[in-house]
């Protein structure tokens, strides 16, 4: 087990430094200069002075040299600051980062809490008109945009009925963001738990279980159900990774104040810092996650535990 | 019945729950929804219209920005120069408090002009201040500016945002967490990314600025918000979240009929949205090529087709409100709109229906410029020449419109419907002087004819040398004015808030506001 952690932890950690390096390339690649940006349709300065700016900024210098003094702050707890504004990365992101976790969270178990049941239902009941009709809607919520759905709830609820904010960061506006991730989410995991359920109540060991006489709810509950999770809790690793990633058009749409909106807005700024910093927090988070996740894994798989 | 009146009393907490759950904002709050927020508190370390907008609710300027967008007294009562142009003494009003109590006085002024010059981190507007050597505090109500050379807009620069005055007993956390000014309003806190909250600062005196109230705001407390997406902007404002917002363009017209909301639009924003050219290879090396553009160009139809009465068309290189402006003017040198004058250029250049000219059109995302770009390649269609269109951030656009600058090969050529806002022609300045802000169209006689709008002192004399630029910009169609303003210019605005105004370039003004029931 302590292997098999220590093998994981060590692939994270490569992981997260090949993205480093990836993502410092690949945002010089991206035409467009920040200083340039943050001087276009607002400023009489010439270029000359453009150019000082850069240099104060340490964006004159070669690219690995950029990438060398990205590395040594980083070594010493420090992102460095925003091209614009010349705000603390590290400030900026930790301000938003529990927003974007809180979001990911929600959503995961919003749709886990829905799409699981629905998927398990499904299955035991396959081929049925239950089954059928579930899917159907399945296939409806995994084809459903985030930004449709999010703006009808949000006309709805919050418009319509008054029940919910339309925007900000509080507490009840979780709900709406929350839903709109997590429903079109819990399709694919009913989906995914349904076909897993299917699969499981077709083995052997099912079979001799009923077979044994067992009661039917002791079977798909000890047996069907523990056995059917593990794609689904694969596949949880996977979405929350996505999650993180998908919450960019609903933290739009609502105006949650998480890292994923953060990124966009310095993506168009060509805020180096702060897109360096959000791909190594991103990164972090994510092979948490998929590490979590492992090991949830180990614990439900006693094969693996035992690899 | 008995179960009746205990569903409604249920029914009422519940309500009761919710509402005190959902307010952020107290009764007395206006809240105002941005697309986007501040980079940063601190006035040295940004640009952005966003960012300025807070800045003037919470600084002082020396100066201060009249209707008609011209520099007034403010702070500074009045100011002297020397003939030369070189020294300026500026004297203060007395009695003035910055946020934490103290005075606000010439050390004030000093300590920000220093900054703004210092050798570590200087501001990233100190171009714009000017060649300013020296800022010396005669007396706490007295301070000289002495400049290297002349630069007459450094005056209209002391009235826009860019200028605003830092008290010195700012310390930690200032331009992150603190901002200790003397507007009027005081901040209390700033969520990067979310949301700014200011109080009213009960101290402050109004001597310039454009505000029927002399003094404190009428409204207790501002929540400047972020709303990104239009619709949900839209949504908050008809829950009445939010007070004042930037609506859906689409929308404009449903809520003017509806008169659910009022609309506000900004006038003499000092925006300007123009065709630019890569003049370096052809065929926009050619100045026949670029008049072929702006004769087929129906800017007044365009804009009234997609805005409606938002926006109007522009005559001048810099827009209305900005000095030296004169629609009639410029409307005599203006390549106007005749599409056979632009067919017979085409010919000359040896293009026909057959033989279009070639040329790609790049525009920036957003505000239905996207709509508005393909009217315009419909105008151009029209009489020769296809333009393609290409959509792209405005990073991107930047980047690009440079590329195609310094690419002189190739027969395809490449325009950009560009958009600059400054509050004064000394933008020419920064676009046109050799090598140019995009490497773009240069030329001795230009450059002579921009450095002497920096230098001359005479208002007469410079307006008259910056309408001479002018003149060359349209007459060689290097510049083609289409239309203002361009971008976050329009307000919806509650019934309740009563005394919503913009002031010129696009600040807001909320001292006035007050919350009806």
């Amino acid at each position: 087990m302590w292997r098999f952690l220590g093998t994981r932890i060590a692939m994270g950690a490569l992981t997260i430094w090949i993205t480093t390096i990836l993502v410092t390339l690949l945002i010089h690649a991206v035409p467009g200069d920040p200083v340039q940006i943050m001087y276009a349709q607002s400023q009489g300065t010439t270029p000359e002075q453009i150019e000082e700016v850069r240099r104060s900024l340490g964006l004159d210098r070669p690219i690995p040299v950029q990438y060398a003094m990205f590395i040594e702050r980083l070594l010493h707890g420090d992102l460095g600051n925003t091209i614009r504004g010349g705000q603390p990365v590290l400030d900026v992101i930790m301000q938003r980062l529990p927003n974007t976790l809180i979001l990911a969270c929600a959503a995961m178990f919003i749709a886990v809490l829905i799409g699981v049941p629905i998927g398990f239902l499904a299955a035991y009941r396959e081929g049925s008109v239950v089954d059928i009709s579930l899917m159907v809607l399945a296939i409806a919520g995994i084809s459903m945009p985030h930004f449709w759905l999010g703006l009808m709830l949000l006309f709805f609820f919050a418009l319509e009925l008054g029940w919910l904010p339309v925007s900000g960061s509080g507490p009840l506006n979780l709900i709406l963001p929350a839903l709109t991730l997590g429903l079109s989410n819990a399709a694919i995991f009913a989906r995914l738990t349904r076909s897993s359920m299917i699969d499981v109540m077709s083995q052997d060991y099912v079979q001799t279980a009923f077979a044994k006489g067992l009661p039917k709810a002791l079977v798909l509950r000890r047996h069907v159900l523990r056995a059917g999770l593990l794609p689904v809790v694969t596949m949880m690793g996977l979405q929350f990774a996505f999650m993180m990633g998908g919450a960019i058009v609903v933290e739009n749409i609502f105006s949650w104040n998480g890292v994923g909106r953060m990124a966009v807005e310095a993506i168009f700024q060509r805020d180096y810092p702060i897109i360096q910093g959000f791909i190594l927090t991103f990164s972090v988070v994510v092979v948490t996650v998929a590490i979590a996740i492992d090991a949830l894994y180990a614990v439900l798989d006693p094969r693996i535990r035992r690899a | 019945m008995k179960l009746r009146r205990n569903s409604l009393r249920r029914l009422a907490g519940a309500a009761g729950i919710v509402a005190g759950l959902t307010s952020s904002a107290a009764a007395g709050d206006i809240v105002w929804a941005r697309y986007g927020d501040i980079d940063s508190l601190d006035p040295h370390r940004a640009t952005s219209t966003l960012s300025l907008q807070v800045w003037s609710l919470l600084y002082d300027t020396l100066l201060a920005t009249d209707a008609d967008g011209l520099p007034v007294p403010h702070f500074a009562k009045s100011w002297t120069s020397n003939e030369e142009g070189t020294e300026y003494t500026f004297s203060l009003q007395d009695g003035v408090m910055c946020h934490d109590g103290t005075p606000l006085d010439a050390n004030d002024v000093k300590y920000t002009i220093d900054a703004a010059f210092s050798e570590e981190t200087p501001s990233v507007t100190k171009g714009s201040w000017g060649p300013i050597t020296s800022a010396e505090v005669i007396d706490p109500l007295t301070i000289k500016l002495t400049l290297e050379k002349p630069f007459v807009a450094m005056i209209p620069f002391l009235a826009d945002s860019f200028s605003s005055i830092i008290c010195d007993s700012n310390g930690d956390g200032f331009g992150t967490t603190t901002a200790i000014g003397s507007g009027p309003w005081k901040l209390v806190s700033w969520t990067k990314g979310d949301k700014i909250v200011l109080e009213k600062n009960p101290d402050y005196k109004n001597f310039g600025k454009l505000a029927e109230n002399p003094g404190a705001p009428h409204e207790d407390g501002l929540i400047i918000t972020v709303v990104p997406e239009p619709q949900a902007r839209l949504a908050a404002l008809k829950t009445g979240e939010v007070h004042i917002a930037e609506p859906p363009f689409d929308d404009v017209p449903s809520i003017k009929d509806s008169g659910e909301l009022d609309i506000i639009v900004a006038e003499n924003t000092g925006q300007n949205v123009f065709w630019e050219f890569a003049v370096h290879r052809p065929p926009f090396n050619d100045k026949r090529a670029r008049l072929a553009v702006a004769h087929a160009t129906d800017a007044a139809a365009a804009i009234s087709l997609i805005y409606g009465d938002l926006s109007v068309q522009e005559n001048c290189p810099v827009s209305r409100g900005v000095f030296g402006n004169d629609q009639d003017f410029c409307a005599q040198y203006r390549p106007g709109y005749d599409p056979e004058k632009s067919k017979a250029l085409l010919a000359e250049l040896g293009y026909s229906m057959d033989k279009p000219l070639e040329t790609a059109l790049l525009v920036w995302t957003g505000g239905n410029r996207q709509k508005l770009g393909e009217v315009f390649q419909a105008q151009l269609a029209e009489v020769g020449i296809k333009a393609s269109i290409e959509i792209m951030d405005i990073g991107s656009l930047n980047a690009r419109v440079r590329q195609e600058n310094e690419t002189t090969t190739g027969t395809t050529g490449s325009m950009d419907m560009m958009t600059w806002s400054w509050y004064d022609p000394d933008i020419l300045y920064a676009l046109w002087h050799t090598p140019g802000a995009y490497r773009g169209y240069t030329s001795p006689e230009l450059d002579a004819m921009l450095d002497e709008t920096r230098v001359l002192t005479d208002p007469d004399a410079r307006k008259a040398k910056v309408q001479e630029v002018f003149k060359y910009l349209l007459e060689n169609a290097i510049h083609v004015p289409l239309y203002t303003p361009g971008w976050e210019w329009v307000f919806a605005v509650r019934p309740e808030v009563d005394g919503f105004f913009v002031a010129p370039f696009v600040y807001p003004n909320f001292s006035d506001v007050k919350l009806g029931g």
